[in-house]
């Protein structure tokens, strides 16, 4: 008797250790057209439509953050803004710049799905987002438009800094309808932060830049709650799960194995 | 007697009420008429009341303990304009309010803390 409980005990030990080993997966590093892509369910197949796939790489080239997160109103968390295809109808979210009208690049933005009854024609439009599984014609192809721009090592292997200072990318900070008008931002100073492991390089913390793509509000109090520096402490641990600098730079911004775009500070002997 | 008076004046006065409130129509109070053409400018009220505290979180940093609590206190009154929208600009307009009013929160705090 002890000797089939031993028996059956040992197996069950070994079945477990082999399922628990492979639930353990190393996460797929996404492709560098892949990078940023963003796939929202929240109704769509209840609709009977595939879900949508956002392809952050070109939405990013044509507006900086701030349009989109802040003036538009998307969410920062991929599927938590919850956009209906009436909020689109209206004229909102998608439909802010997806509404057959817009003009960008001398060519009509197409319009996004609305709940009226499809013709074959929308159906072929409502595709071009809801495309999962799907192999949908695009009229940008990443290889052709990141062929020109400055290469990075990670993420998307883009340079977007540089892309920008050097003009071949102008993402535009204001919509008309949505933004508000404002003067420029006075420019923020740039600031080093210390890490905690000793021999780390400082993170130089360019403040100026990232005000300038997103204004103050979208990072400040919701992303960054700390009020003086010093006060709020980072680890990596929480940043590769999303928060504080990993609300952008796990998903969409330079990805945090590139670890010298931040740790940039030489060491001083 | 009196009373019998006053009965019927008041019956009179009911009724012309009512046969004013007929062409004019009767409104809650503090409400904009329904009518397109007059709930048009309420609408752009509170956009244009939006547009001007909002436009100004590029300066936060630069007003006054005072000035800050005053923006903080003009989107609070904002807040349940916003919440009688129909559902898209109410989910819209609510997350940018959200931001906008703790920037201002934020840096209010930030300010008395160094006082501190």
């Amino acid at each position: 008797m002890n000797r089939r409980l031993f028996i059956a005990l040992a197996l069950i030990l070994v079945f477990c250790g082999q399922s628990l080993s492979q639930t353990g997966t190393k996460k797929k590093r996404p492709l560098p057209y892949e990078f940023g892509r963003v796939v929202l369910n929240n109704y769509s197949e209840k609709a009977d439509l595939s879900p949508v796939v956002f392809e952050h790489w070109i939405h990013r080239s044509k507006f900086t953050c701030r349009v989109c997160h802040v003036d538009i109103g998307f969410a920062m968390k991929a599927g938590a803004t919850g956009i209906h295809a009436v909020d689109n109808e209206r004229g909102y979210y998608c439909g802010s710049c997806h509404n057959g009208k817009m003009i960008v690049d001398g060519k009509a933005v197409f319009a996004a799905c609305s709940n009226k009854k499809l013709t074959y024609e929308d159906q072929r439009r409502c595709d071009r987002c809801h495309s999962i599984g799907k192999k949908v014609p695009s009229d940008f192809d990443f290889f052709t438009f990141s062929q020109p721009l400055p290469k990075e090592r990670f993420g998307n292997g883009i340079d977007w800094e540089k892309a920008e200072e050097m003009g071949l990318i102008k993402p535009a900070s204001f919509l008309d309808g949505f933004t508000i008008p404002k003067h420029s931002l006075a420019a923020q100073k740039d600031f080093d932060l210390n890490p905690k492991v000793e021999g780390m390089p400082d993170i130089i913390f360019s403040h100026k830049k990232h005000t300038v793509w997103n204004g103050c509000e979208l990072c400040h109090p919701e992303i960054f709650m700390g009020v003086k520096k010093g006060n709020s402490h980072y680890n990596m641990v929480d940043i590769s799960e999303g928060k504080s600098c990993g609300a952008c730079h796990v998903t969409v911004a330079f990805p945090l194995m590139d670890c010298q775009r931040c740790h940039s500070k030489p060491v001083q002997p | 007697m009196t009373t019998g008076i006053t009965c019927k004046r008041m019956i009179v006065a009911g009724l012309l009420c009512t046969g004013l409130a007929v062409p004019v129509g009767v409104y809650a109070i503090g409400e904009p008429p329904p009518s397109a053409s007059q709930s048009a400018p309420a609408r752009e009220t509170w956009q244009k009341e939006f547009d001007s505290v909002c436009s100004r979180s590029q300066d936060a940093m630069s007003f006054s303990e005072e000035e800050l609590a005053t923006l903080i206190k003009r989107c609070d009154v904002l807040l349940p304009q916003i919440e009688k929208l129909d559902e898209t600009r109410k989910k819209v307009y609510m997350g940018r309010l959200r931001m906008c009013r703790g920037l201002y929160a934020y840096v209010l705090e930030s300010k008395r803390n160094e006082k501190k």
